[in-house]
């Protein structure tokens, strides 16, 4: 019984198979991601994190439904997420798409944005709706439910649009790049906001990210991915202790860590000059 | 009200005195015949003095515009829609579209006409011709323009392609939209009077040429100065439109 159980916690919930992308446009094949290999276990924060134009946000993307792979297979709870046609709701339901840019729609006051996915997925009653508030109210926006998106400030906007990727009670979450756009202290601040969410709501979380303090902060593994073609170049596990905090920066083993990283992220750029 | 709205009201009525005060000048002092260019204030006297027998031309003119541009509105935006969500479709009927934007319209009405006879028919077509080619072009443009991570959004919900014609695709192309919807008003009352001017006795159009054929200048410029007056109405009736429906700010 205790072997069944152990074998049942260590299913990845998540599981990409030598996944490959390939764009065809009108002269040439690119390679956007080639033979890429990962599996997330449930409740992990994993980061990607590579170059511009290493197919990390295509990664993400393939997962969600929004592009399908050439090759390899992706796998959710251990079924088989890629096949032709459009991802059924109720797979796409397990997961929460968070944008590089906040992405709210501007006719949608910002309460009504962040209720989107509960229309789009057909999700009504008393419990969805309250569930709404009690999120807005998570990033302090409850006063500015009836506001429009142009009335409230960036990091605000962001808030709303994280919470809009969390309403329909994902067990998942991808963030392209979530805070990229933000001053460093608003980002720094929205990074703590959300290692506390991840910490109450045991989500698990794939963060794309070109910041190699913020993947070091945020996960317990990091995949460092290298371009042309875009590919999984090497896998680093963080074992810094929880709850993390900014604090950390400054310590010996953050900075260890850190350094390691560049180096492999520097490499790759020499290699690529070469 | 603020000073740019002080601004924004009185600058164009001055500017209409200028203009109607000038002309009465100059008309007045060179000793300008009545049948080369009547005084504005005698144009003036005209509209009133012959309302009741401008009155069903205006209307005449008016429902023509209004019913051609009713109809024409929404086969612009359907047919965009049906252009830009499936290739076959754009290819087949582009050139098409480009076409009757081109091609000068006067050009066409007397064909028209050989078809359909003088009647309100005829002119309604044209009017639908007319503009419905500018509201097609520009909502091309908004759907065409929609932002991809708007389109991965819906997509990343599994929403149907209606659902998200009508939550992202339709609000996101709204503004260009009605930038050829205006324009449509434009073409629409344009298009209606030259419909007029080539044939049938009914409407401003043929009022216009019927009153200079008889060197009644005077009466010619009353009725073009009514087919202005339903010009404008028509410009504000889309301002209008647009300010209820575009609530929001980019």
């Amino acid at each position: 019984m205790e072997e069944l159980g152990k074998k049942t916690l260590q299913e990845p919930r998540i599981k990409f198979e030598n996944v490959s992308k390939i764009f065809e446009t009108r002269s040439q094949e690119i390679v956007a991601v080639k033979d890429y290999s990962m599996e997330v276990l449930t409740g992990e924060f994993v980061s990607i994190i590579g170059p511009s134009g290493c197919g990390k946000s295509t990664l993400i993307r393939m997962l969600d439904g929004i592009i399908k792979p050439t090759e390899g297979n992706i796998y959710l709870d251990g079924n088989q997420v890629n096949e032709e046609g459009k991802m059924p709701k109720e797979t796409l339901r397990k997961m929460g798409f968070i944008f590089q840019q906040p992405n709210l729609l501007p006719w949608y006051t910002v309460r009504e944005n962040v209720a989107l996915p509960l229309r789009v997925f057909g999700l009504s009653g008393e419990t969805w709706e309250k569930r709404v508030d009690e999120l807005l109210e998570l990033v302090g926006l409850s006063k500015s439910g009836q506001l429009f998106p142009y009335e409230i400030s960036g990091g605000m906007l962001q808030r709303a649009g994280v919470v809009r990727a969390m309403v329909h009670d994902p067990e998942i979450l991808l963030m392209d790049e979530p805070f990229g756009a933000l001053d460093e202290l608003t980002r720094e601040q929205l990074n703590m906001e959300l290692l506390e969410i991840w910490k109450e709501t045991k989500k698990t979380i794939i963060f794309i990210t070109h910041n190699v303090e913020e993947a070091v902060l945020l996960s317990s593994r990091i995949y460092v991915m290298g371009t042309q073609p875009g590919r999984l170049v090497s896998t680093v596990n963080i074992d810094l202790p929880r709850p993390r905090s900014l604090k950390m920066i400054t310590q010996p083993e953050f900075i260890g860590y850190k350094q390691k990283l560049t180096k492999l992220i520097g490499d790759l750029d020499l290699s690529k000059i070469k | 009200m603020t000073k740019k709205r002080i601004e924004s009201f009185f600058a164009p009525i001055l500017m209409f005195l200028l203009i109607f005060t000038g002309w009465e000048i100059i008309v007045r002092t060179l000793k300008i015949p009545k049948w080369l260019l009547p005084m504005p204030s005698e144009i003036f006297k005209s509209m009133v003095v012959n309302f009741p027998a401008f009155w069903p031309h205006i209307l005449m003119t008016i429902e023509t515009v209004l019913l051609g541009f009713i109809i024409a509105v929404p086969i612009g935006i359907l047919l965009a829609s049906l252009i830009t969500s499936f290739k076959v479709v754009n290819a087949a009927l582009s050139p098409y579209v480009t076409f009757l934007v081109m091609v000068p319209l006067i050009s066409l009405v007397p064909l028209l006409m050989l078809f359909m006879g003088y009647g309100m028919n005829v002119r309604v077509v044209t009017v639908i011709i007319q503009s419905f080619a500018v509201v097609n072009m520009n909502a091309c443009t908004g759907f065409n323009n929609v932002p991809i991570l708007r389109q991965e959004l819906m997509q990343s919900l599994g929403a149907s392609r209606l659902e998200s014609y009508r939550r992202v695709i339709l609000p996101t192309a709204a503004s260009d939209i009605f930038t050829g919807v205006r324009l449509a008003g434009i073409f629409a009352t344009t298009g209606c009077i030259s419909a007029e001017y080539v044939g049938g006795n009914m409407g401003l159009g043929s009022q216009i040429i019927k009153y200079s054929q008889f060197l009644k200048t005077t009466e010619s410029f009353a009725c073009i100065f009514y087919v202005t007056i339903v010009g404008l109405m028509m410009y504000w009736l889309i301002s209008f439109a647009q300010k209820k429906i575009i609530s929001w700010k980019i």
